[in-house]
């Protein structure tokens, strides 16, 4: 096969007419198509291949320099290297300089205008099908992520369970609920005291403590003089569970494992890192001396109550 | 090879150009020449395709849903041939990955390996470094025994109190108030699908951008010397990474052999005699909550989010930060005394965690 190089000297059939500077391949056959003369005069011209009569020393051509300076000249832009464009399986057959040698550029992508119509159009459609999808894809991922707050009342202890005052204990209670499909029962805990007036008083610093729903209404009044007393077992600082136990620096307290919240016997803090007291539950005494409350849960790691559930 | 193969492995090479393939990959020439030193990006990669393999097969038993995940998990453990020590393997596998990549980061930041024109490898791995960390965390769960309940219970409270989106984030993780069944679903998914995938694409990104910009070499840049010890990726840095790989085999399989995994009691909101603690690599976190500068709502917001944030801030603009080209350390003194003092403070707060009593 002709491989004519980059640089190689061109004589026409009567004269010199210049150097090779690139080379054309056909992406279809493989083959190369044109050579690229840079004639003596800055011109560039191409040159079709079957004018190349023999490369052994230099670029012989069959025609001369007229017709040379008649083939039209190179329009770069209507040619990429093959840098730009992978043709499969060029480098196998042809001794390619990548830099040199030129591929046309399909007639259908010379008009740019044309090409910025298609881009913009495939950029269109995309966005009408993907767009759509979006909300869609969010409800169905935040679907479970709101579920409402459930006010119902449970057992958690009995009043004669209590005969001491101010000696709280966990109070174990088994809670169903039903995720999506899937209803599960599992054990939760509160602690649970009968109070003495002075940690009565504490707890409630002489006002009952009124229990809001999201928008703002009351749902339950815990009553100042009621003297049992539920805290939720989630302890306000990240929602470990807190005991009552006898701490290095206080006799009794509740202490949280996790990060050492201390907190007193009416749910202040002493020590450590909570952000607010241990969180009383709304709670009643039903006429048969049940202690009943509503597990509600507030976020930890804030000052203020955020219900969660 | 001989005739017959030689036939096949012709017929393959035409087709797929599998020995250009090969010599593009393996002549990558290293300046400088294989060293230790740079076997720890190979060893992740390692890593990360044993955890995928165990993990697989881990998947053949576990089902991820809150009424069957702790009993589909004992029976890995208790039922199934070598469970045990498979679901053990890929408990440690994750924490020498955690391990691993934080050396890898030392590796590269102590050679200056991430400056130009590296950037782009720095920055695509401390998302990996986000990423092989979320693993842990998703991954604790999905036993679903006390452990799992309570370091995820706590882990999303803390997510939970970013400023903003943290709400969203909370609710979205856990789909829903509590971590419960939905939050195991999720976690599942997260765990063995997204992040994965994310991972995968990632590192293979990371190491093409490596490719791109060349192996960045000793820190002594004397181009004769540079030139005259270069050698090729293969074969004396595959012999070394592969040294280091069966070193990191043989430790996972002893922490599997002589650590098994094994579980507490189900998951539930009653903790019983349960002292919560998350894995081993969040207790200095776990232990600075404790105390008194990071307590109260705004000092928690400061230890468990605004500290961490500034840290991955600070960690993604360091090579945009520290341009000197000089890589050389005793020309790097902040670099590397900033180096040391997290190392060492993240050391001191896990021992001072292992000193403290709860009391
Ligand atoms: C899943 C995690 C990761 C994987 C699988 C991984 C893999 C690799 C591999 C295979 C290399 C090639 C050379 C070598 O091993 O030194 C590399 C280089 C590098 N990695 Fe990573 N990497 C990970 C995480 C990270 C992280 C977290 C960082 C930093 C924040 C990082 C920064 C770099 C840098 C700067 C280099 C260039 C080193 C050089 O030029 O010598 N990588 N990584
Ligand atoms: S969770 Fe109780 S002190 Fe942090």
């Amino acid at each position: 096969m002709i491989q004519p190089k980059i640089k190689m000297k061109v004589v026409g059939s009567d004269r010199d007419v210049g150097e090779v500077s690139n080379v054309i391949a056909d992406p279809v056959t493989k083959s190369l198509s044109h050579i690229v003369v840079c004639t003596d005069d800055g011109g560039q011209r191409v040159v079709p291949i079957d004018q190349v009569a023999d490369v052994s020393e230099g670029v012989v051509l069959r025609c001369s320099a007229v017709t040379v300076s008649g083939y039209p000249l190179l329009c770069r832009d209507d040619y990429t290297t093959v840098h730009q464009q992978e043709v499969a399986g060029l480098e196998a057959r042809l001794d390619v300089d990548p830099g040199h040698t030129l591929l046309p550029v399909p007639e259908g992508d010379r008009d740019i205008p044309r090409r910025g119509f298609f881009t913009k159009f495939t950029i269109a459609i995309n966005a009408v099908l993907a767009i759509p999808l979006a909300y869609p894809v969010l409800k169905f991922l935040i679907h479970p992520m709101y579920a409402p707050y459930s006010n119902q009342w449970v057992k958690l202890a009995s009043t004669n369970q209590f005969s001491d005052a101010d000696a709280p204990r966990s109070y174990r209670f088994k809670k169903t609920i039903k995720e999506g499909y899937l209803e599960r029962t599992f054990d939760k805990s509160h602690w649970a005291m009968k109070a003495s007036p002075g940690t009565l008083e504490s707890v409630y610093q002489g006002k009952d403590i009124e229990f809001r729903d999201k928008s703002g209404e009351v749902y339950w009044v815990n009553r100042r003089n009621v003297p049992y007393v539920v805290f939720s077992g989630k302890c306000p600082h990240l929602g470990c569970g807190y005991k009552w136990r006898s701490t290095k620096k206080y006799s009794m307290a509740f202490l949280c494992p996790c990060h050492l919240s201390i907190y007193d016997i009416a749910g202040g803090v002493l020590t450590g890192p909570a952000p607010r007291a241990l969180d009383v539950l709304p709670t009643r005494v039903t006429p048969g001396g049940d202690i009943e409350m509503i597990d509600v849960e507030f976020k930890a790691g804030r000052a203020d109550r955020v219900r969660v559930i | 090879m001989n005739g017959v193969a030689k036939k096949i492995y012709d017929w393959f090479d035409e087709r797929a150009g599998l020995t250009e393939l090969g010599d593009k990959m393996l002549n990558e020439p290293m300046p400088g020449g294989s060293r230790y030193a740079y076997v720890f990006g190979s060893i992740l990669v390692y890593i990360f395709m044993m955890q995928l393999v165990t993990g697989i097969l881990l998947m053949f038993y576990y089902a991820p849903t809150a009424d069957h995940a702790y009993e589909s998990t004992q029976y890995i453990i208790h039922n199934v041939e070598y469970g045990w020590f498979i679901l053990s393997f890929h408990f440690w596998g994750s924490s020498v990955m955690v391990v691993m990549v934080v050396v890898h980061m030392s590796q590269v930041f102590l050679w200056g390996a991430y400056k130009k024109p590296a950037e782009l490898v720095w920055v695509v791995g401390t998302i990996l470094f986000t990423l092989v960390v979320a693993m842990g965390f998703t991954g604790y769960l999905l036993p679903w025994d006390q452990r799992s309940y309570w370091a995820t219970t706590v882990g999303l409270e803390i997510a939970d109190k970013t400023p903003l989106i943290g709400d969203f984030i909370g609710q979205f993780l856990r789909g829903g108030p509590t971590t419960g069944a939905h939050t195991i679903n999720r976690f599942f998914v997260i765990h063995v699908m997204i992040l994965p995938l994310a991972i995968m694409g990632l590192a293979t990104l990371h190491i093409y951008l490596f490719r791109k910009a060349g192996p960045a070499g000793p820190r002594q840049r004397d181009h004769e010397m540079l030139t005259r010890t270069s050698e090729y990726f293969f074969p004396r840095q595959v012999y070394k990474d592969s040294v280091a790989i069966g070193i990191v085999f043989l430790i996972t399989c002893g922490l599997a052999f002589y650590e098994p995994v094994h579980l507490l009691q189900e998951a539930t909101p009653e903790p019983g005699d349960y002292n919560p603690i998350p894995e081993w690599y969040f207790l200095f976190l776990f232990q600075m909550l404790r105390y008194e500068t990071f307590s109260g709502e705004w000092g928690q917001i400061v230890g468990s989010i605004v500290i961490p944030v500034i840290f991955m801030v600070w960690l993604i603009a360091i090579p945009f930060m520290f341009r000197n080209p000089e890589r050389r350390l005793r020309h790097r003194k902040l670099g590397f005394l900033t180096w040391a003092i997290i190392l060492l403070a993240v050391a001191y707060l896990t021992y001072d965690y292992t000193i403290t009593e709860v009391h």
